[in-house]
Formats: structure tokens, C-alpha cells, sequence
């Protein structure tokens, strides 16, 4: 049994390398492999380029400052022309798949005012770019893959059908499950080989750490291939010719891949309408505005509500003080942190909603899991809002004691103020729930192919 | 003769239940992104002009206040969705819906649907734009794949040319008969579209939309004329059905998902875009040390303190009719503007740049021509973008030196002062008027010579090369 296995996988073999076509799909295919992992590193390192420039522009900032302010200033004027960033640092494995890190800003400028209408600036990108999308390593897999299995496998038995062979084949002693088998195992040979090759590569480029993250995405390219030779395996055993198959194959590509993910996308957003974040920035800029207007009392009252240790300074009789300012630009974040915090978690839930959902498209629940290891998913950018406004509270908390107390900044100040870094995390959990959900799936459409030629065994014709 | 086959490939087509399925599947999907598209026309207008009507009102309601408080205090200018938007949503997911109007700078436009939408946005959008540039093709592949082979493969070519009808005419036979197919499926959903945008009130229907609908119209009839004469040819061309579909779906593979991802990052990689911190920087660079950068803001200030006693005959600034610090603001905010403006223009020009390399692929590749075409007549691609970033600038330029004006005739001690209620009603507020079509037609031009070209170059080329097709 196992010779006539190996006699069989052997002739595939010979059969691919005399069709011209099929070496040259998978070639094109490795060429594509190996430009989405050039494209996903160099933009990640663009990325990161762009990161390491900026303590650069907060240093001539500082320096601009010393010149302006060339003995000792009030920190209140310093908050307001000074600037930091709160960074978010792409892991390794964002080059492979770069997720929404073109979409989602990586850096925050951040002055001492009201930190809501600075957390939402996008940086700058080109809509046209955005809209056509990235072309990584993560791409590769989830689009183009399935294209090259069904590719291989949609003929898998109906070529040999239609040219007759298949009566001669099935008349010598085989089972018709081996030779489905063999044939199939070469065509699975043939792919894995070229995603675990090409994810190896893309490894080494990105020079990502040797740890449990490299078994798991191995384990999603895998399962996610052998899905797409699932769904080749049950439409084999619809015994139907090669234009059906084709035409089928690509219809359940088509759906999975494009149909579902954008249908989905239209419900989520139905169920979950997120309040529209500038709702929120015209609320602040109300609340703050109106701080110019009211009472100093009042404000500085509702103030020191919030922070008690500051109620003992002196009482305001000046006609601007800074503290007062900055005390303002803080209750217009205070105003409107519902509609952040209900912004935020809307976002979260419509995440969720697709994570609950996506055992509807294997694409789907590939593109997550792969982003989700590689941190460049909604979660990951809620952190970093979350790390961001931690470090505006820091930088605050900075600030007060000079603000209140009353403090001169001097030269050597500038050294003590707090500094941000925010690194992607990979979620293994959600990466892990990926590949339980495609194991899942892969079982699925075995057990549906397995029955299918059970119900009903190979006829030559 | 020609005519029966058209006939019978028509009639041939709806028999066939494959088509049937896949061209209702279709059809479906159309009136449903229409209706989808509507919908989210309504909600997002309606949002977008609720939003303009607040912040106008409250701008209007303004208590009294020092004109420079009310040129921080600012406006949000909101970018209206174009009607035709509900058929070709283009780049507006991905380009945000506000852009904040206030002294001293331009703001970047934010809050954009890609944010809102995760990673499933990047799977593609569901519009009918959608369904016309990928699905509708496929279909047609689908549909024509087999039109020369399984007459081959069933001998029954060469029967019919026994009866003395051309290579030539059995083409353009069954390209009629296939177009009448298509024709069938698509037009439904654009008359159901072209009713929703007639007879729907909110959307201001007048000759620019006729026109531009019926440009969307003819753009596609000949984007789907082309792929019908493309699949036949190939199908002449290839030895079998087999071939012939995978070669077809090959194309198609290449030309609407590798070739425009492609592309789009080629143009990115080649034209690297500034980040907005860096074009931040020299921004206040050059607003803070001006043309010649030897002559700090404190300098300058001084020159013009001197040169309006001089004019104005006086010796103290108390004495001026005018505001100093009015003037001051009225000088440094045509400075930094023009700064921005330079800027902005710089990075659009990068933006374009990148952009431009996926037009001219578009000569290769019909989706890349019909995708911009058909965005630009929708009212939604980077031209019609760019003309609402500079209207919002435009006004919040002439918004903000109103303020300074008024500030400035207040005279001086006018930090001391407010101007009444009343004067913020007396201000514009912000109105879109978007473009017309003939504003918009430079922009179309690449992408509606390469339709074209590639229109007549299939139809002369393809229909030679069916001519000395084999017959066997």
C-alpha cells in the first residue's frame, strides 16, 4: 500500500515538472512571497525610522526653548511650547504582517493641554495607499495562497477523468483513496513547502525571536493551507468536470475571502454604531473655551475636586495664570471622558464581535490571528491611547507641583521630565483561539470530504 | 447570422443555470450595495450636517469675546458626501470627515471610518463600486470562458462555419449576445440607483449629477465591453475551457488584487511622504525665523511697531488708531499660512506623485483605470478631497483675518476688551460647494484614454488574432 503511495506521489512529481504553467505559478508566487516580506520590513523600518527621529525633534524643541527662555521660566509657558511624543514600537513580527499600523498613528505629539483632541491627530498617509492596502508576507497567505491551491487541486481528479486515464488507473489493484491521497499529498507538499519557506525567510529578514510565536504562526499558515486543500477535498468528491470545480473552488474563495469579511463588516458596524469621535472634540472644545468665560473660582473648585493636594495653594487674583489655564484644559477632558471611554469601548466591542464571528471565514480568522501575533490590531492601538494617556497624566503630574508651588523651571528641568515607550505585545492568546478555531475548520471540511467519498466512491467516469 | 448567434448565446445564457445562479448572486448583491450604500449616505450626511449645523450654531452663539479668543476658539469644517458616493464610496473611508478650523495652523482631517472598522475594512468594502469592478468581471469570465472552446471541443464550429458565416462575425455574435446577458444583471441595479438619486430629497440631483451619472454609466458599459471581447479572445486563443478559465481568472487575479496593492506601494516606496512631526517642525522652523532666518519673531514685531507710528504720524502706541497686537496677528498669519499652504501643497504633490504611477499602470491594467474614473465621477477620490481641504483652508484663512480685522480696528488696550455677542453672528460660516464635472475632468482624462485605448486596441487586435484562430 505504501509503495503504490509513494509510486503515485512519485508521478505527480514527474507530472508537475513537465507542466510548464504550475512550476511557474509557484514561482510567481514565491517571487510575490518574497516581495510582501521585503515590503513589510522596509515599511516597518521606514516606521521605525521615523520613531527614532523624534527625540530628536523634541531635543530642538528643548534647545529652541532655552534660547526663548534663557533663565529661569515659568513652567506654565513650557508646557505650553513644549512638546514630547508618546511612541509606539512595532515588535519583529509586525514586518510580516503590518495589520492596521498604516491606518492607526504610531506616535502621539503631546503638549500639557487637554489631551483628547491631541490622542485622535492622524499622522500623515495617503488615502489612495491606504485603500489599496499592504502587500505583506500576512497578504500572501491569507489572499493568495488559497488562489494557488485551488490552482493545483481544482483538476485533481477530473483532468485524469476527462483524458481517460482514470479508468486505467482505477483498474489496477489501487484503492481510490490513496490515489486521491497521493495526489493530494504532493500538492500539500508543494505549498507548505513554499509558506514555511517563504514564513522562514520572512523570520530571518525581520529577525524575529526564537520563541513560541514562531511554532504558532508555522501552525496558522498551516492549518489555514490545509483548509484550502479541504475545501479542493470535498469538491473532488463532487466528481464533477474541471471547469466546475474551478468555478466552485473560486466561488468558496470568493465568499470566504471577500464576500464574507465585507458583509461582516457592514453588520458589525450596524450592530455596534460607535459614537462618532468628533461628537466628542466638539464637546471639548466647548467645555474648554468656556473655561476662558467662567468664574475662576468655580473651575479651579471643580479643579481641586478632583485633585485635593493642590487645594491648600494660593487663591487666584490674576488676570491669566497658567495653572488656572491648565487646570481648565483638563476638566475639558474630564467632560467629555464618557464619550472617550464609550468611543474606545465601542471600538473593542465591534473587535470582539468579529473574534466571536469569524468561524464564518477561515480568511478572517487567519488575518487576525496573524495580526494578533504580530501586535498590529485594534487592541494593541487601544493600549497604546491607554499608554498615551498615562503618560499625559504623568507628564501632568510633572508639571503641577512647578504650576502650583509655584516653581521656577530651570535649564536642567528639561532632563527630569518623563519620557514614553510602548511596545506592540503579541496577544498569544488570541493567536492560540485562532488556531483552535481553523483546527476546527480543518476538521470540518475533512470530516465533509471523507463522507462525501464514502457516500459515494470514485467512478472513472 | 451574426444576429442569431447573438440570439442564441443570450437565449443559451439564461438557460444555464450555472449563469443563472451566479448572475442572481450578483444582481442581489448590487441592490443590496445600493441600498448598503444609501443607507450609509443618510446616516453619515446626516451626521456630518448635523454636526456643521452645531458647531455653526454655537460659533453663532458665542458670548462676548476678544476676536482672538474666538479665532482659537475656531470652526470644524465637515466634508459633505458626494451623492454619487452611495455608488463609489472610494477614498472616503479612509480619508477622516473633519478637519478643525483655528488660528495659527492647519489641522490634519481626522476620524476616519478605516479607523473605526478594524482589520475586516481591508478586505474590501461592500458598494456597488465594489461589485462592478471585481465581481460583475468575474461573472463575465464565468460566462465566457468556454464561448469558442466548447464549440471546438463539440465540433460544432466548424459546422457553423460550413454554413459560410466568418470567424469574425461568430465573434462579434456571441460578444453581443454576451453583452445583452450582462446588460440584463447590471442595468437593474444603476436604474434602481439612478431612482435613488433622483427621487431622494436630500440629494441636490441637477445636470452635473445626470451628467456624471451617465459617464459612470458608459465607463462601466465599456469597462464590461471589454472584458467580454478579452474572455472571447482568449477563449479563440487557448486549446481548451480549462485553459482558458485559468488563464482568465490568472488576469484577473493580477489585475484586481497584485497590480493595484502592487503599485500603490511601489508609489509609496518611491516617493517616501514626510511624517507630520517632521513637516510640524519645519513648519514652525520657518514661521518661527521667516524668509531670510536672521530676523527673530521680537525684531520683526519691533520694525512693524515703528513703521505704523511712523505712518500714523504718532509717538506712542497709545496714541495708534490701531491695534499693534491686531497687526501683528493680521502679518504672522499670512506668513504661517503661506508656510502651510507650502507645505501641504508639498505633501499633496508626494501623494500625487505616488498616485500617478497607478494611473498609468492603468494603461495595463483596465481596473486601474476604471477604479480612479469611477471614483473621480463619484465625487470621491484624491482630486475632490484635496479641493475640500483647501475650501476649509480658504475659509478658516478668511475667517481668521476677519478676527484679526476686527481685533485690530479695536485699537489699543484691546487685550482689556471683548467685542459684543452680536459681532459672531455677523461672521460666514463654513458652506461646501463641491466641484463640477468640469472641474473634475482634467483629473479623468489618463484613466478615460486608457479605457479607450484599450477598448479599440481589444476590439482591432482581438478580433485579428480570432481571425486566424485555429479551427480544431
Amino acid at each position: 500500500m505504501m509503495n503504490t503511495f509513494w509510486l503515485l506521489f512519485s508521478a505527480e512529481w514527474r507530472h508537475f515538472r513537465a507542466a510548464k504553467g504550475l512550476v511557474l505559478l509557484c514561482a510567481l508566487l514565491l517571487l510575490t512571497g518574497l516581495y510582501g516580506i521585503y515590503y513589510g520590513t522596509t515599511e516597518i523600518e521606514r516606521q521605525r525610522q521615523h520613531l527614532a527621529a523624534l527625540p530628536e525633534l523634541t531635543r530642538r524643541n528643548v534647545e529652541e526653548l532655552k534660547v526663548k527662555f534663557p533663565g529661569p521660566a515659568d513652567a506654565g509657558e513650557i508646557g505650553y511650547y513644549h512638546s514630547t511624543y508618546a511612541v509606539h514600537h512595532p515588535n519583529a513580527w509586525a514586518s510580516l504582517s503590518l495589520g492596521q499600523r498604516d491606518v492607526n498613528p504610531y506616535y502621539v505629539k503631546l503638549r500639557l493641554l487637554g489631551l483628547q483632541n491631541q490622542l485622535y491627530a492622524t499622522d500623515n498617509t495617503n488615502p489612495m495607499k491606504v485603500l489599496s492596502g499592504n502587500f505583506d508576507l500576512a497578504f500572501v497567505l491569507v489572499y493568495l495562497f488559497p488562489l494557488l491551491i485551488i490552482a493545483l487541486s481544482f483538476n485533481l481528479l477530473s483532468s485524469e477523468r476527462e483524458e481517460g486515464i482514470l479508468t486505467l488507473l482505477l483498474a489496477q489493484p489501487v484503492r481510490s483513496s490513496v490515489v486521491v491521497g497521493a495526489k493530494l499529498a504532493f500538492r500539500l507538499a508543494v505549498v507548505l513547502g513554499l509558506a514555511w519557506l517563504l514564513s522562514v525567510v520572512g523570520m530571518l529578514w525581520a529577525q524575529v525571536p526564537l520563541d513560541s510565536r514562531v511554532v504558532t504562526w508555522l501552525g496558522l499558515s498551516t492549518l489555514y493551507c490545509l483548509f484550502w486543500f479541504g475545501v479542493a477535498l470535498v469538491v473532488t468528491a463532487l466528481q464533477r468536470t474541471s471547469a466546475f470545480n474551478a468555478v466552485t473552488l473560486l466561488g468558496v474563495w470568493l465568499l470566504l475571502v471577500v464576500l464574507v469579511p465585507s458583509l461582516l463588516n457592514l453588520g458589525v458596524a450596524a450592530a455596534h454604531p460607535v459614537p462618532q469621535g468628533i461628537e466628542l472634540t466638539i464637546k471639548q472644545r466647548e467645555e474648554i473655551h468656556a473655561g476662558w468665560d467662567r468664574p475662576k473660582a468655580q473651575t479651579m473648585n471643580r479643579f481641586f475636586a478632583l485633585y485635593p493636594q493642590w487645594r491648600d495653594t494660593a487663591t487666584i487674583r490674576e488676570r491669566f495664570v497658567w495653572r488656572w489655564y491648565y487646570a481648565f484644559q483638563h476638566l475639558g477632558d474630564v467632560a467629555v471622558a464618557p464619550q472617550a471611554a464609550a468611543y474606545a469601548t465601542g471600538l473593542q466591542q465591534r473587535y470582539d464581535l468579529v473574534e466571536q464571528l469569524n468561524l464564518l471565514s477561515p480568511a478572517i480568522n487567519a488575518q487576525g490571528s496573524l495580526n494578533a501575533l504580530a501586535g498590529t490590531d485594534l487592541p494593541t492601538h487601544l493600549q497604546f491611547q491607554r499608554s498615551a494617556t498615562a503618560y499625559h497624566d504623568a507628564l501632568r503630574a510633572f508639571y503641577y507641583p512647578y504650576l502650583f508651588r509655584q516653581a521656577e523651571f530651570s535649564h536642567h528641568d528639561y532632563a527630569l521630565e518623563p519620557t514614553h515607550t510602548f511596545t506592540s505585545q503579541p496577544e498569544l492568546s488570541t493567536a492560540l483561539r485562532g488556531l483552535g478555531k481553523l483546527l476546527l475548520s480543518v476538521a470540518l471540511v475533512y470530516g465533509l470530504g471523507f463522507g462525501l467519498l464514502r457516500a459515494r466512491p470514485i467512478s472513472p467516469r | 447570422m451574426m444576429h442569431s448567434i447573438a440570439q442564441k448565446e443570450f437565449v443559451s445564457t439564461l438557460r444555464d443555470k450555472r449563469f443563472l445562479v451566479l448572475s442572481v448572486l450578483v444582481l442581489a448583491l448590487l441592490l443590496a450595495a445600493t441600498l448598503v450604500g444609501r443607507a450609509s449616505y443618510q446616516t453619515q450626511q446626516r451626521e456630518r450636517q448635523l454636526a456643521q449645523h452645531t458647531v455653526n450654531d454655537q460659533f453663532r452663539r458665542q458670548p462676548a469675546r476678544h476676536p482672538h479668543r474666538v479665532a482659537h476658539y475656531g470652526s470644524f469644517a465637515f466634508r459633505p458626501k458626494s451623492g454619487l458616493s452611495l455608488l463609489d464610496a472610494g477614498i472616503d473611508s479612509y480619508t477622516g470627515t473633519a478637519v478643525y478650523l483655528e488660528a495659527h495652523q492647519q489641522n490634519s482631517v481626522n476620524f476616519s471610518q478605516a479607523q473605526q472598522s478594524g482589520s475586516l475594512i481591508r478586505f474590501g468594502e461592500m458598494t456597488v463600486a465594489f461589485v462592478l469592478q471585481m465581481l460583475v468581471p468575474l461573472l463575465i469570465i464565468f460566462l465566457c470562458f468556454g464561448a469558442f472552446t466548447q464549440e471546438r471541443e463539440t465540433g460544432t464550429l466548424q459546422l457553423l462555419l460550413s454554413q459560410g458565416i466568418s470567424l469574425w462575425q461568430v465573434a462579434w455574435g456571441k460578444i453581443l449576445g454576451y453583452s445583452r446577458a450582462v446588460a440584463l444583471v447590471v442595468a437593474p441595479a444603476l436604474a434602481l440607483a439612478a431612482l435613488l438619486l433622483f427621487s431622494g430629497e436630500e440629494f441636490a440631483s441637477g445636470p452635473d449629477l445626470v451628467a456624471r451619472l451617465g459617464l459612470f454609466v458608459l465607463s462601466y458599459a465599456v469597462y464590461f465591453f471589454l472584458f467580454i471581447v478579452g474572455a472571447v479572445v482568449v477563449s479563440a486563443r487557448q486549446a481548451s475551457s480549462r485553459a482558458a478559465l485559468v488563464t482568465l481568472l490568472g488576469l484577473w487575479i493580477l489585475g484586481c488584487i497584485i497590480l493595484p496593492k502592487a503599485t500603490a506601494n511601489l508609489g509609496a516606496t518611491l516617493y517616501p511622504t514626510v511624517t507630520k512631526a517632521q513637516m510640524d517642525a519645519a513648519v514652525h522652523e520657518e514661521a518661527q525665523h521667516g524668509i531670510n532666518g536672521h530676523d527673530p519673531q521680537d525684531q520683526r514685531s519691533a520694525a512693524l511697531k515703528a513703521g505704523l507710528l511712523k505712518k500714523y504720524g504718532v509717538d506712542s502706541e497709545e496714541k495708534l488708531p490701531v491695534s499693534v497686537g491686531g497687526v501683528l496677528m493680521t502679518e504672522s498669519e499670512a506668513y504661517s499660512a503661506q508656510v502651510y499652504q507650502e507645505h501641504f501643497a508639498a505633501l499633496n504633490d508626494t501623494y500625487r506623485r505616488q498616485n500617478r504611477i497607478s494611473d498609468w499602470v492603468g494603461l495595463l491594467n483596465p481596473y486601474q483605470a476604471i477604479r480612479p474614473l469611477s471614483m473621480g465621477l463619484a465625487g470621491s477620490d484624491f482630486a475632490h478631497y484635496v479641493h475640500f481641504q483647501q475650501a476649509a483652508e480658504a475659509y478658516r484663512y478668511r475667517l481668521v483675518q476677519r478676527l484679526n480685522a476686527l481685533q485690530t480696528s479695536m485699537g489699543h488696550g484691546d487685550k482689556e476688551r471683548k467685542l459684543e455677542a452680536s459681532t459672531w453672528r455677523q461672521l460666514p460660516v463654513f458652506a461646501y460647494q463641491s466641484p463640477t464635472l468640469g472641474w473634475a475632468w482634467p483629473h479623468l482624462l489618463l484613466p478615460v484614454v486608457a479605457l479607450l485605448l484599450w477598448a479599440v486596441g481589444l476590439s482591432w487586435l482581438g478580433l485579428r488574432l480570432i481571425s486566424t484562430t485555429p479551427l480544431v
